[in-house]
C-alpha cells in the first residue's frame, strides 16, 4: 500500500526554507567575491600567492578537523600542536629520505591523534577535555625532546616541495589532493557513511550494529594524518621548525569547518564544504590585509564571523 | 571497616578532591624529607599566589560544567579584562578593575543570552566568543605586552599577609567562600545543580533554566575577568595568553575537584581542593627545579587520567570485562568439572 | 463559572495535526478523566494547558478571563500544576529539594524548618511517611518518584491539577494512596484532570470523562451515566477488530529460547520460548522489565546474563554485533533517540544496516544502495518522493516504518524484537504497522513485541506473556486470556513474587 504522492504543506514549507538557506549562502558568496574583486591589488600575483599560502597549511588541518566534527566530537584543540610536532618529526627524520620521513611522520601523527580517538570512542571521554590534555602533553613532550631549540633539517630534499605545477603552488595542490581524498572517503566508502551515521546519532548507530568506537578512532586517525601533511608542508616551506608553527591553527580550522556548513553537532558535512569555508576565510583575511586592517582586526573579525555563522546555522535549523 | 570499604569511602566522588589534596601535600612533605626546604612558608606563599589566579578561572569554568556546559571563552576574557584594566586603570586602579570585570560580566551575559534564545550548545557559542575576545585583546594591546606603570598597586597586591597570603589570594579565598555559601545555603545553588542534573525535568518543574544558564555564564565571565585583572595588576603587564596556560589547568582543577563534565555534581569547596592540588604540584615541582615543560606534562597527564576515569563508558567496559571473565570461567568449569 | 475553559484549541507538529478544535470546560471540585487511545492527543492537550507547548489556534480562559500560558512557571503562577508522564525530578537533588524545585515562593535562604515541615506534611498526606526528606531522588524507584511529584503538587496550592497517566507505573498499594490523595484534593475544592487509558480507574475515581479520538473531542459524559462498553465505543469509534488484521498463524520451530535472563536491577529471572511465524507479546507496565528484556536480547545491555539460543545456536549477550550476526533484529522504543537518524535522509535510514552487503574493497556501491532503498521504501509504503528528505520531516508513523523497512530484504528470516512499536504513531499508520508485523510473520520471522498497550497486545498476539517486577507471570495462547486477566497479572499477580 503506497501513500499519495502529494507532499504535505509542511514538507513543502521545509523544502522552501532549505532553498532560502541556499540562496542566502549564494548571496553571501557573491558579496564576498564582489568585496574581493573590488579591492585594489587583489588579483595580483602577490596577493594570490598569499591566498594560496593561507589556504594550504590551515586547510589540511581543517580537512582533518572536519572528520572530528562530523563524527559528533565537536573539535580538537590539539591539532595545531600536532602540526608543529609533525613538522619537527619530519625534519628530524629527513636523514631516512623524503618518502620514508613523510610516511613515518604521518604514522606518528596518526598514532598520537588516534590514541585520543580511542579514548573518546571507546570510553566516550569528553573530546574537548581529551584534546586539551593532549595539547599540554604535546607541548611538554616536544619541549622535553627538543630542549626548546629550533629543529633543522637532518637531510636533503626539501626542495621537492617548492615550486609550481601549472602555475599553482605545489603546496596548494597537496591541499586540494587532501580535500579530494577526504571527500572520497566520506562519500564513497563504507567507513565514511558510518562516520556520518555515528555523528548524527551515536546510539542509533550502535543499535544499527555499527562499531562506533572503531569509526570514531578512524576519524581521529585521519585527522592526525591531515595534520601531518600540513606539518610536512610547513617544514618544507620554512626549512626549520618549533612548536609555534601550528599555534592557532585549531581555531582557524574549526572556523573554516563551521563557515563551510558542517554543523557543530555532527552528522552532516563534507570536506568540499570545508574547502569553501577555508577559501572564504582566507579571502576575507587577504582582503582585510590589502585594505589596511591590522592583523589583530583580522583575528577579531574571524571570531565574529564564526559566532554569526554558528548562530545563523542554528536559527536555520530551528522550527 | 575493611580496607576495601575505607578506600571506597576515600575515592567516593564527594570526598575524592580532599583525598587528592592530602595526597599532594603528603608527596610534597616526602620530597621535603623534613629539611624544611620545600615545605616552607615561601613555597606555600607561592602556592597561594598561583591559587589566586587559577582558582577563580577554575571556579567559573567549574560552574559552567555544573550545568552541563563548557565555557571555552574563559581564556579570552581573562586576557581581555587584564588588558582593559591595565590600559584604563593607571591613575585610578579601581576604575580599571571595575571596567575589566564589567567586560567579563557583559561577555558572559551576552553569550548566555545567545545560547538560551537560540537553543545552542555552549561549545559553539563560547568558541566564537573566545575568538572574538582574543581578537579584541589583540586589537587593544596592539599584539604587544602592555605595561602597567602603577607599581604601588602591583606591590600592594602581592605583599605578603601573615606570611602566607596576599591581597590577591585573600580576594580569591573570599570569593570561594562566598560561592560556597551561595551554593550551599541559597536555592540558587540547588537550581544550578538541578539544571545540570536534568534540565528538561527542572524546566517542567517550573524552574526558569534559561535564567540559571545566563547567570552561570555571567558569573563565569566575571570570575575569569577578575582573575585576569588581578594578575595583570600584580605582574605590572598584560598580554594575550595561550590556552594551555589557563584552560588546561582550570579544567584539570575543576575535574580533580569533583565536578562532573556531564553536570549535576560538584561544589566550590571541591574545586578549591582541586586547584590547591595543582598549585601544590606546580610550586613543588618548581621548587625542586624541574624545567617548565614538566608542568605541561603533569597537567596534561592528570587531565587525561581524570577525563578517562570520569568517562561514562568506562564503567560499562569494566563491567563487561568482569562478566565475560565470569562466563569464561563458568564455561571452563562446565567442561572440566572438578 | 467554569474554573477552566478552552475553545477551539488546535496543535500541529510538522505534518501532523495532533489536536483539532478542542473545546471543554471544568468546574471547581470536579475530577475529570480524559481518555483516548495512544496518539489521540491527550498528552499534547495537557502540555498546552500547563505551559509546555503553545497552541497553534484557539483560546484558554481561567475563571472566565482569557489567558495565555507561555511557560510552566506561568502556569504555576496561575495555579495550574502538572505531574507529567516523563518524571521531572532532578536525580542529584534530595526529595526535599525536589519538592520545592521551581517553586517561586521559596526564599533565597531555603534551609528553613517551615519548608521541611510543609514537605513532610505533603509526603504524609500521600502515605510516604517512611520516606526521609534527605533521600536522594536517584535512589527512588519510579513509583515513589511519581508520588514525590504529587507531593510537590500539593505544596503548590494549585487550584487545577493535571495528572498524566499517573498510575502506569504504580503497584496497587501505591495506586490506592493516589486515590485517597485525590479524594482529599476534591474535598478541598481543587479541580483534577486525570489522563488515562485505564478505564477501570475512570469509573472508580472520576466524576466526568471527556474522550479524545484522533485529536478531536468526541464527547463528555458523567461517569454515572455511561458504562465501560459505551466508553470504549467512544474511544475507538469502531469495533476493536478493524484495527488488527486477521490471520492464520502457522507456528514453526522454536526460534528463540531464553533461560534465566537477568538484567540487574530490573529483570530477575526471565525465561521465554518463541516460535517462528508467531507474534509473542510481552505485556507489562512501565518498570516491569518487558522493555529491558528485549533490549538485552538485542545486545544493548551491558549487564545482562543468561542462556539464549537463537535458531538453534547459542547467542552471546551484551553485544549488538553478536545479536545481529545471530539474525536478531531490534526496533527501539526510543525512536528519536535510538531508532532513527533524524538528520539523515529517509534513504540513508533504510539502508543503514545493509552497508556491508553493498561494499567492495571498502567502497560503497552507491547506485545499488539507492535501488535497495527504493525497493524497501515501496515495501513499507513510503513514497519515493520522500526518500531524500531528512527523516525528521516525516511523521512519527513514517519514521516507524523506516525502522521496520531497515530489517526487510534479508536472506534468512530471523527474530524481530520490538518495543512499543506504535508509541507516538497516529491511528492511520498504526494499522499499517500491524499489517507489516503480520507480513514479517508470514515470511517466517519470529516476532516478539513488548507493549504496555493492552488492546494492542490482545489484538496482535499469538502468545501473550505477562510480566511483573522482572519475572514472567503467565503465558497464554490466543483466545485463552482476556483483558481483565492480563491486567490482574501485570498489576498484582496471584503468586506473590
Amino acid at each position: 500500500m503506497t501513500e499519495i504522492a502529494l507532499r504535505t504543506r509542511f514538507e513543502q514549507h521545509r523544502a522552501r526554507m532549505r532553498h532560502v538557506a541556499l540562496w542566502i549562502r549564494l548571496a553571501a558568496a557573491a558579496a564576498i567575491a564582489a568585496f574581493a574583486l573590488t579591492t585594489p591589488g587583489f588579483l595580483t600575483p602577490l596577493s594570490l600567492n598569499a591566498l594560496f599560502t593561507a589556504i594550504s597549511f590551515v586547510g589540511c588541518v581543517a580537512v582533518g578537523m572536519t572528520f572530528i566534527t562530523l563524527t559528533g566530537n565537536i573539535m580538537s584543540l590539539a591539532l595545531g600542536a600536532t602540526v608543529s610536532a609533525s613538522a619537527l618529526a619530519f625534519l628530524a627524520m629527513l636523514s631516512f629520505g623524503i618518502l620514508p620521513a613523510f610516511l613515518l611522520t604521518v604514522l606518528f601523527a596518526a598514532i598520537i591523534t588516534g590514541l585520543q580517538g580511542f579514548l573518546v570512542g571507546h570510553f566516550r571521554a569528553n573530546p574537548i577535555l581529551v584534546s586539551i590534555a593532549a595539547l599540554s602533553l604535546l607541548l611538554g613532550g616536544a619541549a622535553f625532546v627538543t630542549g626548546g631549540h629550533r629543529i633543522y633539517p637532518a637531510g636533503e630534499g626539501l626542495a621537492i616541495f617548492k615550486g609550481r605545477i601549472l602555475g599553482i603552488p605545489k603546496e596548494a595542490l597537496c591541499f586540494f589532493a587532501t580535500v579530494l581524498a577526504g571527500q572520497l572517503i566520506l562519500s564513497w566508502t563504507r567507513v565514511g557513511r558510518m562516520m556520518s551515521m555515528v555523528g548524527s546519532n551515536v546510539r542509533a548507530a550502535t543499535a544499527a550494529g555499527i562499531d562506533a568506537a572503531a569509526v570514531i578512532t578512524m576519524a581521529y586517525v585521519i585527522a592526525g594524518a591531515c595534520a601531518a601533511v600540513s606539518g610536512v608542508l610547513l617544514a618544507a616551506r620554512y626549512g626549520s621548525g618549533d612548536m609555534e608553527i601550528g599555534a592557532g591553527y585549531d581555531y582557524t580550522a574549526i572556523a573554516a569547518v563551521l563557515v563551510g556548513g558542517t554543523g557543530i553537532t555532527g552528522g552532516s558535512g563534507s570536506t568540499l564544504r570545508t574547502l569553501v569555508g577555508t577559501i572564504v576565510i582566507a579571502i576575507i583575511e587577504v582582503v582585510l590585509l590589502l585594505r589596511g586592517f591590522s592583523e589583530q582586526l583580522q583575528y577579531l573579525i574571524t571570531g565574529l564571523i564564526v559566532l554569526v555563522v554558528i548562530m545563523l546555522h542554528a536559527a536555520g535549523e530551528k522550527r | 571497616m575493611t580496607i576495601k570499604t575505607a578506600i571506597g569511602a576515600l575515592v567516593d566522588a564527594k570526598v575524592r578532591p580532599f583525598t587528592i589534596v592530602f595526597g599532594a601535600v603528603a608527596v610534597l612533605g616526602l620530597i621535603d624529607g623534613g629539611s624544611g626546604y620545600f615545605f616552607s612558608l615561601g613555597t606555600l606563599f607561592s602556592v597561594m599566589q598561583l591559587f589566586a589566579t587559577l582558582g577563580l578561572v577554575a571556579l567559573g569554568l567549574g560552574l559552567s560544567m555544573l550545568v552541563r556546559e563548557f565555557d571555552l571563552s574563559v581564556a579570552g576574557i581573562f586576557s581581555l579584562a587584564g588588558c582593559i584594566a591595565v590600559i584604563t586603570g593607571v591613575t585610578h586602579p579601581w576604575l580599571g578593575a571595575v571596567l575589566g570585570v564589567a567586560a567579563g560580566v557583559a561577555s558572559g551575559f551576552l553569550q548566555g543570552v545567545i545560547m538560551t534564545r537560540l537553543g545552542l550548545s555552549s561549545v559553539g557559542v563560547t568558541l566564537g566568543g573566545l575568538l572574538t575576545l582574543q581578537g579584541l585583546t589583540y586589537v587593544l594591546s596592539g599584539n604587544q605586552t602592555v605595561s602597567y606603570p602603577n607599581m604601588a598597586v602591583a606591590l600592594g597586591l602581592n605583599a605578603p599577609l601573615a606570611h602566607l597570603f596576599s591581597i590577591r589570594s585573600a580576594v580569591a579565598l573570599a570569593v570561594f567562600a562566598l560561592a560556597a555559601l551561595v551554593m550551599a545555603f541559597t536555592h540558587l545553588g540547588r537550581d544550578v545543580i538541578a539544571t545540570g542534573s536534568d534540565r528538561r525535568a527542572s524546566r517542567t518543574a517550573g524552574l526558569n533554566t534559561d535564567r540559571v544558564l545566563i547567570a552561570v555564564f555571567t558569573a563565569s565571565g566575571a570570575l575569569s575577568a577578575l582573575a585576569g585583572v588581578l594578575l595583570s595588576y600584580s605582574l605590572g603587564a598584560a598580554s594575550p595568553v595561550g590556552l594551555s596556560d589557563v584552560l588546561a589547568p582550570a579544567a584539570a582543577a575543576a575535574i580533580i575537584g569533583g565536578v562532573s563534565v556531564v553536570g549535576g555534581r560538584g561544589n566550590p569547596a571541591g574545586i578549591a581542593a582541586g586547584v590547591l592540588t595543582l598549585c601544590i604540584l606546580r610550586s613543588g615541582l618548581s621548587a625542586i627545579g624541574v624545567p617548565p615543560y614538566v608542568h605541561d606534562l603533569v597537567t596534561g597527564g592528570i587531565l587525561l587520567c581524570i577525563a578517562v576515569l570520569d568517562a561514562p563508558e568506562l564503567a560499562r567496559h569494566i563491567t563487561a570485562w568482569r562478566l565475560n571473565r565470569a562466563e569464561r570461567r563458568a564455561r571452563a568449569l562446565a567442561k572440566n568439572p572438578i | 463559572m467554569p474554573v477552566l475553559s478552552i475553545e477551539g484549541v488546535t496543535k500541529r507538529f510538522g505534518p501532523n495535526t495532533v489536536l483539532k478544535n478542542v473545546s471543554l470546560s471544568l468546574e471547581a471540585g470536579e475530577v475529570r478523566a480524559i481518555c483516548g487511545e495512544n496518539g489521540a492527543g491527550k498528552s499534547t492537550l495537557v502540555k498546552i494547558l500547563t505551559g509546555l507547548y503553545a497552541p497553534d489556534g484557539g483560546s484558554i480562559a481561567l475563571d472566565g478571563n482569557p489567558v495565555e500560558i507561555t511557560s510552566p512557571q506561568q502556569a504555576q503562577e496561575r495555579g495550574i500544576a502538572l505531574v507529567a508522564q516523563e518524571l521531572s525530578l532532578a536525580p542529584a537533588l534530595s526529595v526535599l529539594d525536589n519538592i520545592w524545585l521551581g517553586n517561586r515562593e521559596v526564599p533565597l535562604f531555603h534551609r528553613r524548618n517551615s519548608l521541611r515541615t510543609r514537605a513532610r506534611a505533603a509526603l504524609d498526606q500521600i502515605g510516604l511517611s517512611d520516606l526521609a526528606l534527605d533521600t536522594p531522588a536517584s535512589a527512588l524507584n519510579i513509583g515513589r518518584r511519581q508520588l514525590v511529584e504529587i507531593a510537590r503538587m500539593l505544596t503548590r496550592d494549585a487550584r487545577i491539577l493535571f495528572l498524566d497517566e499517573p498510575t502506569a507505573t504504580l503497584s496497587d498499594v501505591e495506586i490506592e494512596r493516589i486515590f485517597s490523595a485525590l479524594q482529599a484534593l476534591k474535598a478541598a475544592g481543587k479541580t483534577v484532570v486525570y489522563i488515562t487509558h485505564r478505564l477501570g480507574e475512570v469509573f472508580e475515581v472520576c466524576d466526568t470523562v471527556s474522550v479524545l479520538r484522533n485529536g478531536e473531542l468526541v464527547g463528555t459524559r458523567r461517569t454515572a451515566e455511561i458504562d465501560r462498553r459505551q466508553l470504549m465505543g467512544l474511544m475507538l469509534g469502531r469495533s476493536a477488530g478493524e484495527m488488527y488484521p486477521s490471520w492464520q498463524s502457522r507456528p514453526g520451530a522454536a526460534a528463540l529460547t531464553v533461560k534465566n535472563l537477568q538484567v540487574p536491577p530490573v529483570v530477575r529471572d526471565f525465561s521465554l520460548v518463541a516460535e517462528r511465524g508467531t507474534v509473542t507479546c510481552i505485556a507489562g507496565q512501565i518498570g516491569s522489565g518487558a522493555i529491558t528484556v528485549l533490549r538485552a536480547l538485542a545486545g544493548l545491555s551491558a549487564v545482562a546474563t543468561g542462556a539464549v539460543e537463537v535458531l538453534g545456536r547459542p547467542m552471546r549477550l551484551r553485544s549488538v554485533l553478536a545479536a545481529q550476526s545471530a539474525r536478531v533484529q531490534f526496533i527501539s522504543e526510543d525512536r528519536a533517540g535510538e531508532g532513527v537518524f533524524l538528520r539523515l535522509s529517509a534513504q540513508r535510514n533504510l539502508v543503514a544496516t545493509k552497508l556491508r552487503q553493498h561494499t567492495k574493497w571498502g567502497v560503497l556501491a552507491r547506485a545499488k544502495l539507492r535501488d535497495t532503498a527504493v525497493k524497501l521504501a515501496s515495501a513499507v509504503g513510503i513514497d519515493r518522493a520522500r526518500l531524500r528528505s531528512p527523516a525528521d520531516d516525516l511523521s512519527g508513523g513514517n519514521q516507524q516504518k523506516l525502522a521496520f523497512g531497515r530489517w526487510l530484504g534479508g536472506d534468512e528470516p530471523g527474530v524481530l524484537l520490538m518495543n512499543e512499536p506504535t508509541r507516538g504513531v497516529d491511528v492511520g499508520a498504526r494499522a499499517e504497522i500491524y499489517r507489516l508485523i503480520r507480513e514479517f510473520c508470514d515470511r517466517g520471522y519470529c516476532v516478539v513485541m513488548a507493549s504496555s498497550d493492552l488492546e494492542e497486545v490482545l489484538g496482535m498476539a499469538d502468545v501473550v506473556v505477562t510480566m511483573y517486577r522482572g519475572a514472567q507471570v503467565g503465558r497464554y495462547g490466543r483466545g485463552e486470556v482476556d483483558m481483565h486477566q492480563v491486567l490482574a497479572d501485570i498489576t498484582h499477580p496471584a503468586a506473590a513474587a
